[in-house]
C-alpha cells in the first residue's frame, strides 16, 4: 500500500498552503478532497449557476451576464500586504501563478456612518474619527507603536509586553474610548474586546504589521487576488504538484486509522495510504473537533459600489461590536468585475459576524443597509469549529475554521501554529522585497 | 523590419505516461530522458521562436503530474494559447481520452469560440515497435474534431517535434481576430520594493 509522509484532507487555503510547505521540505504527500473543486470552505465557485444552486435558489437572472465571468468567494477575505501568508506567497514563489490588486477602500463604521481609515498624516488630521486632542496624543501612540522593539526595553516606555495590559497602554497616551475603539478593530484587527486585559505585545505587533502592510502600497493595507480568493489554495496546489505530490479531488474518505493513538493510514474509497502526519480542516474529523460558536455570512450580488466609498471597486468597513451593542464586529467587504470575479459592471459584497441571537440575519442588518439596493443574497450560518487538541500525540493536525472577519490575519497565524506543531520549528523566511534595493526596477 | 514579440501559453494535456514532458524538454532543452516517470520540479519552460517572421516566446506549461488524478482546473488552463492534444500510438485508451481531454479543456479553459480554437494534435512514441493507433485512425479523428493538423512526433529521437509546435504557433498567429490578452494594468508587483516607503498613519 502506498505510504506518504502527510496526508492532507481538503485543499482549503490553510491545508493547501501547508501541503505546498511540507512538498517544499522535501516530504511526500497526499491530498485528498471530497469536493470536484479545490478551495473546500475557502473556494470561489463559478460559473454563477453553480452558486445559486449551491443555496438552492432558482437560476440567475440574464442580466447577471455570462455566468463563467464570475468567481464567488464563498469566504471573502483579504490579505495584509506586509502579512506571513504574502511573505509565504513569495518564498514559495506561489506569486508566480496570481495577480493581486491593493484594495481601495479601508472604513470603519461610527454613528451611522462610514470613516474613512486615516492613511495619511493629512488625513489623520482631518479625520472625524477622532477629536483635535486626541489626535495628538494618538500620534505619540503611534509613534512609541512604531518603535517598539520587544528586545530593546529603552523603547518600551515602563511598559511590560508580557504583563502589561493594553489598556494600561491606552490609558498610559490618554485616548478615549473612540480611538481605543478605532485603534483595536480598525487597526489591530481584534474581532471584540476581549484583547484589552491581555498582554500589550499581541496588539503593538498587529498595529506595526498594519502599518507596514499600509506602507507597501499605500492606498491601504490589503490585497486580493484577481479571480478570486480560491486562487491562492490553487497556487499553493501547482507548487506542490511540481515537487512531486498528489492531489484527489471528488474522494470520498471513510476511515482514519491509528495504530496505538497515532495516526497511521486513511482509508479511501477502499484504498488504503499509510502516513506519518494528518493534516485535515474539521469536516472530516468531526469527533475532534469542539464547536466553539457560529458564523454568520450573506454574500450579496450588487450592481453598484458601496455609496459614500468614493466608487471603490474593493474595500472593506469594520463595524465594531460597540456600535451595534453586541459583543463581536461585524465586517462588510466588496470586490467586482475589476478583479474578474463578476461579470462588467457587477459587484460581490459579503457581510459577517459571529451569531450571538436566534436572527442571524437581523445581527448583519446594519450591514446590510449599506449595501442596499442588493440584487440577491445569499445567507449561510455555519459552525466555528476548533481541534479538541494540539495533535501532539495523535499527530493529527486539525485547522480552526474560518472566523467572520475580512481579513486573513488570524487565519495566517493559525497555519503558523499548525506549522509549529507539524514541523516542531518555527516557520522563518526573509521577506525577498527587503532585500538590496537593486532589486528595483 | 521590427519584429513584435508576444508570449504564448501552450499547454500539453493527454494521459499520463504519454510523454508530455518528454516532448516538452526536447523541444526546448533538446534532451530526454528515458527514466522519466512522473514528471516532478517542471513548472514551465520558455523558448524564443521565430514563425513567419514574427518573433514569440512560447511558454510551455506542464501538467506536474496532475492529469494522472484529473486534478487540473481553471487556474491551470486559463490563459492557454494553443492546446496540444497528446496520445501515445502504442496506447489506444490515450487516443480515445482525448475527447474527454479536448473537453476538459474547452471547460476549463473557458474558452468562448471552441470551433476555431487552435488544437494540435500529437501522436507521440513513434520510436515504439508496437502500434496500437493508425495513421488513419488519428487522421480521421482530427479532421472530425476540427480540423486539427496532426503530428506523428517522437521525444526519444526528436521526430517532428520542432516542426508540430512551429505549426502549434503559425495556428496561434493566424487567428485573424486574435486579440492581445487584456493585461490588468494595475496589479501590484509584490516583488518590487516600494520606492518611497514612507510611514504612514
Amino acid at each position: 500500500m502506498p505510504e506518504f509522509d502527510v496526508i492532507v484532507l481538503g485543499t482549503g487555503l490553510k491545508e493547501c498552503v501547508l501541503s505546498g510547505l511540507m512538498s517544499a521540505n522535501g516530504k511526500k504527500v497526499l491530498h485528498l478532497d471530497s469536493n470536484p473543486y479545490y478551495g473546500g470552505e475557502s473556494a470561489s465557485i463559478s460559473p454563477l449557476e453553480e452558486l445559486y444552486s449551491r443555496f438552492r435558489v432558482p437560476a440567475p437572472d440574464k442580466l447577471m451576464g455570462r455566468g463563467k465571468d464570475w468567481n464567488v468567494d464563498l469566504i471573502p477575505k483579504f490579505l495584509l500586504a506586509n502579512g506571513q501568508l504574502v511573505k509565504m506567497l513569495l518564498y514559495s514563489e506561489v506569486t508566480r501563478y496570481l495577480d493581486f490588486k491593493v484594495v481601495e477602500g479601508n472604513f470603519v463604521y461610527k454613528g451611522g456612518k462610514i470613516h474613512k481609515v486615516p492613511i495619511t498624516e493629512a488625513e489623520t488630521q482631518a479625520s472625524d474619527l477622532m477629536g483635535m486632542f486626541d489626535k495628538r496624543r494618538f500620534r505619540k501612540f503611534l509613534s512609541f507603536v512604531l518603535n517598539f522593539d520587544e528586545s530593546d526595553p529603552r523603547t518600551h516606555h515602563d511598559m511590560d509586553p508580557r504583563n502589561t495590559s493594553m489598556r494600561e497602554v491606552f490609558r498610559h497616551f490618554d485616548l478615549g474610548d473612540d480611538v481605543v475603539e478605532f485603534t483595536g478593530h480598525a487597526l489591530a484587527l481584534h474581532a471584540n474586546d476581549e484583547y484589552l486585559e491581555q498582554p500589550c505585545l499581541l496588539t503593538i505587533n498587529r498595529i506595526k504589521l498594519y502599518s507596514e502592510s499600509l506602507a507597501r502600497y499605500s492606498l491601504s493595507p490589503y490585497l486580493y487576488p484577481l479571480f478570486g480568493l480560491g486562487e491562492l489554495p490553487q497556487g499553493f496546489v501547482r507548487l506542490s504538484a511540481v515537487y512531486g505530490n498528489s492531489f484527489l479531488l471528488n474522494r470520498r474518505v471513510e476511515e482514519v486509522v491509528l495504530e496505538g493513538g497515532r495516526v497511521a493510514a486513511v482509508r479511501s474509497e477502499g484504498e488504503v495510504f499509510r502516513c506519518k502526519q494528518l493534516i485535515s480542516d474539521p469536516s472530516y474529523l468531526p469527533e475532534r473537533v469542539k464547536k466553539v460558536g457560529r458564523v454568520v455570512r450573506v454574500l450579496c450580488l450588487l450592481n453598484h459600489p458601496i455609496k459614500n466609498t468614493h466608487e471603490a471597486n474593493s474595500c472593506q468597513i469594520i463595524i465594531p461590536q460597540a456600535q451595534l451593542n453586541r459583543k463581536s464586529d461585524v465586517y462588510v467587504c466588496l470586490v467586482s468585475y475589476t478583479h474578474n470575479v463578476a461579470s462588467e459592471g457587477k459587484y460581490i459584497a459579503c457581510v459577517s459576524t459571529m451569531v450571538e441571537t436566534g436572527n442571524p440575519e437581523k445581527e448583519v442588518q446594519a450591514g446590510l443597509a449599506l449595501l442596499e439596493p442588493i440584487l440577491e443574497k445569499f445567507l449561510s450560518v455555519s459552525n466555528l469549529m476548533v481541534p479538541a487538541d494540539d495533535g501532539r500525540r495523535s499527530q493529527i493536525f486539525i485547522s480552526r475554521s474560518y472566523d467572520p472577519s475580512t481579513h486573513l490575519q488570524t487565519d495566517t497565524e493559525d497555519i503558523m501554529d499548525l506549522y509549529r506543531r507539524i514541523t516542531g520549528s518555527e516557520f522563518s523566511c526573509r521577506d525577498p522585497r527587503d532585500a538590496d534595493a537593486d532589486s528595483d526596477e | 523590419m521590427s519584429s513584435k514579440s508576444s508570449l504564448l501559453k501552450v499547454i500539453l494535456l493527454g494521459d499520463g505516461g504519454v510523454g508530455k514532458s518528454s516532448l516538452m524538454n526536447r523541444y526546448v532543452t533538446n534532451k530526454f530522458d528515458a527514466h522519466l516517470f512522473h514528471t516532478i520540479g517542471v513548472e514551465f519552460l520558455n523558448k524564443d521562436l521565430e514563425v513567419d517572421g514574427r518573433t514569440v516566446t512560447l511558454q510551455i506549461w506542464d501538467t506536474a503530474g496532475q492529469e494522472r488524478f484529473r486534478s487540473l482546473r481553471t487556474p491551470f488552463y486559463r490563459g492557454s494559447d494553443c492546446c496540444l492534444l497528446t496520445f501515445s500510438v502504442d496506447d489506444s485508451q490515450s487516443f480515445h481520452n482525448l475527447v474527454n481531454w479536448k473537453k476538459e479543456f474547452i471547460y476549463y479553459a473557458d474558452v468562448k469560440e471552441p470551433e476555431s480554437f487552435p488544437f494540435v494534435v500529437l501522436g507521440n512514441k513513434l520510436d515504439v515497435s508496437e502500434r496500437q493507433v493508425s495513421s488513419e485512425e488519428a487522421q480521421e479523428w482530427c479532421m472530425e474534431s476540427g480540423g486539427y493538423p496532426y503530428f506523428e512526433t517522437s521525444a526519444k529521437d526528436a521526430t517532428n517535434v520542432a516542426v508540430a509546435f512551429e505549426e502549434a504557433v503559425r495556428r496561434v498567429l493566424s487567428l485573424e481576430d486574435r486579440h492581445e490578452h487584456l493585461i490588468p494594468t494595475d496589479t501590484v508587483n509584490l516583488h518590487r520594493k516600494p520606492r518611497s516607503a514612507t510611514q504612514c498613519c
